[in-house]
């Protein structure tokens, strides 16, 4: 059997995956993405973390934040094994750019500023980027009443604490809050729904605009936007915060959801629709470990051979790196770095994983940063320091360095690695 | 230095005790041990129940496979329970399975899980074998 060739193979199609293709793709490479299943960007809460102000206090003003560009460049002074700091955080404006430009139908472009959304559990997320469907809940620009509205027939999501969550930010300029309960998904049966088929259930004719005139029922006087849990739509076609919100008549939001995240997996299926979109070929599937640039790879009875190969894999979730009696990266046998954070180049990956947590919650966990180490073009590297491949690239947590939650600069190493890797893998790929 | 009276009574379990005791035995060790624990509704682990157990390890709980279960729409049980709490069944006794035997026949193995885990756990094998004992166990 013939082996058709492409310039790029990218491996792994969350949110780094698809930058590089993405990436690749409008450099006019011919690209191809092989993914198995939706990875940890699915299960993100739908805001796209860049890099906090860690300097802020909980009490200092919202609008006196650092913007994520600002913020990302501090954090790589600070911590030099971190990819903002490897990668440089030069080209992390028009990354995200271009991230925003690709995912406008569902995603909210970014403006350089820091936006506050509330999270279901009552916490604070700080994102460069968001949803469209969680933009209006931004608490640095709420002005009057933040509104956060239960479903009496859904379990999932406590307006009460929510609401709490946002008066507590009043002193450092957030909104007034206060909280409701509409009637809705109270029929038979209903009161078990999970929040995925809540999601489907909405995106039924009328069910959105029923939800929307629910809201309006109860709206306390003076709101000025409806704070509501993250479960409308799982399809962005089928438009469902839009509708909510004409039927409501004030700006609604969904607050940023925990996992299994209706807002992550609606992300996910923009990305696929926007891989289509631009002419990238995705297959569903797995590939054997052992192969790599320029040499055939089997996926699902066909045969490809790519000049360039991305690998955004992932980590633990993603299945980039596994955890056996030691840290292995399973598809080339990459090395792996596991180090303290910001102790760049103490290895400790050859140690049982379970050696590598410490019971100090706060304190850095190796194990979480752990992750092949790249040059500046995101080519991984051997134990000496130099490129494995010419033609191999990293991209998003497959990448060590960063505790990609803890740090809550996941998604944003996820776009500029990623946005690298497919500019390099189409410069270098489409040579041959 | 142990004790000289613990010494004795290892000799004398060794020497006359057991031998005595194999003398009037009947079955293999397997099926000694068998009985042993068959009113406890225990019973020994194959390798592929080890091979399954590995596997299901792999599950870290997300929720990613509900999206593709249809069952989740058709029966209020499993949906009461959730799909990822199957995997808490792992490692039970069949014993301990009877009372998940309806919802775990349920599952006619669709598969639409398997697209969805990120982590790539074979649920259908997991969930087959967790009916079998059940099944074994009725």
């Amino acid at each position: 059997m013939s082996a058709r060739t492409v310039d790029v193979l990218v491996v792994g199609g969350g949110l780094a995956g698809a930058m590089a293709a993405l990436a690749a793709k409008a450099r006019g490479a011919s690209v191809l993405l092989v993914r198995r299943s939706p990875g940890a960007t699915a299960l993100s809460g739908g805001a796209l973390g860049v890099a906090p102000d860690l300097d802020a206090l909980p009490a200092d003003p919202l609008l006196g934040r650092r913007s994520p560009l600002e913020s990302a460049r501090r954090l790589a002074v600070r911590r030099p094994s971190h990819p903002y700091a490897v990668l440089g955080v030069h080209d992390l404006e028009e990354a995200l750019g271009f991230a925003g430009a690709n995912l406008s139908a569902l995603v909210e472009p970014p403006d350089g500023r820091p936006r506050f959304l509330v999270h279901v559990s009552g916490g604070l997320a700080e994102c460069a980027l968001c949803l469209r469907s969680q933009a209006a809940g931004d608490l640095r620009r709420v002005r009057g009443l933040a509104a956060v509205i239960g479903f009496s027939g859904h379990l999932g999501f406590d307006p009460r604490l929510v609401a709490a969550a946002v008066e507590r930010l009043m002193a450092a300029g957030g909104p007034r809050a206060a909280f409701a309960e509409a009637a809705a998904f109270t029929g038979p049966g209903e009161g078990a729904l999970r929040p995925v088929e809540l999601a489907r259930a909405l995106e039924l004719p009328g069910a959105a605009e029923a939800l929307g005139a629910a809201i309006r029922a109860v709206l306390p006087r003076g709101a000025t936007v409806a704070l509501v849990a993250p479960v409308l739509g799982l399809d962005p076609a089928a438009r469902v915060h839009a509708r909510v919100e004409a039927a409501a008549g004030l700006p609604v939001a969904e607050v940023v959801s925990d996992p299994p995240s209706v807002p992550g997996l609606r992300l996910d299926a923009a990305l696929l629709a926007r891989l289509a979109g631009a002419g990238v070929e995705v297959l569903h599937g797995e590939i054997a470990a052992g192969s790599g640039p320029g040499q055939p790879v089997h996926v699902g009875g066909a045969t490809f051979e790519a000049r360039a190969w991305v690998l955004a894999t992932g980590r633990f979730i993603g299945g980039g790196l596994l955890r056996n009696e030691r840290l292995v990266e399973p598809l080339f046998g990459l090395p792996v770095l596991a180090s303290e954070v910001g102790a760049g180049g103490l290895t400790l990956a050859g140690r049982p994983p379970v050696s590598l947590t410490v019971r100090e919650r706060t304190a850095a966990q190796p194990l979480l940063a752990a992750g092949v180490s790249v040059d500046a073009l995101c080519r991984p590297l051997d134990e000496r320091g130099a490129p494995l491949h010419p033609r191999l690239y990293a991209a998003g947590a497959l990448i060590g360095g960063h505790e990609h939650a803890a740090d809550q600069t996941g998604l944003g190493v996820a776009i500029l690695s990623g946005w690298i890797a497919g500019r390099g893998a189409a410069a270098t790929g489409g040579e041959g | 230095m142990p004790s000289l009276h613990a010494l004795l009574y290892l000799g004398w379990r060794a020497v006359l005790v057991e031998p005595i005791k194999r003398l009037f035995q009947r079955g293999s060790g397997l099926d000694r041990f068998q009985a042993a624990y068959a009113e406890d509704r225990l019973s020994t682990t194959s390798l592929v129940d080890r091979e399954i157990a590995f596997e299901a390890a792999r599950c870290i709980g997300c929720g990613l496979c509900e999206s593709g279960c249809r069952l989740l729409s058709a029966s209020p049980a499993i949906r009461a329970l959730g799909l990822p709490a199957a995997f808490r069944l792992v490692g039970r006794s069949p014993g301990d399975l009877a009372g998940a035997h309806d919802l775990l026949e349920a599952c006619q193995g669709c598969a639409g899980c398997r697209a969805h885990c990120p982590t790539g756990v074979p649920m259908a094998r997991v969930l087959g074998n967790l009916w079998m004992k059940a099944e074994s166990s009725r």
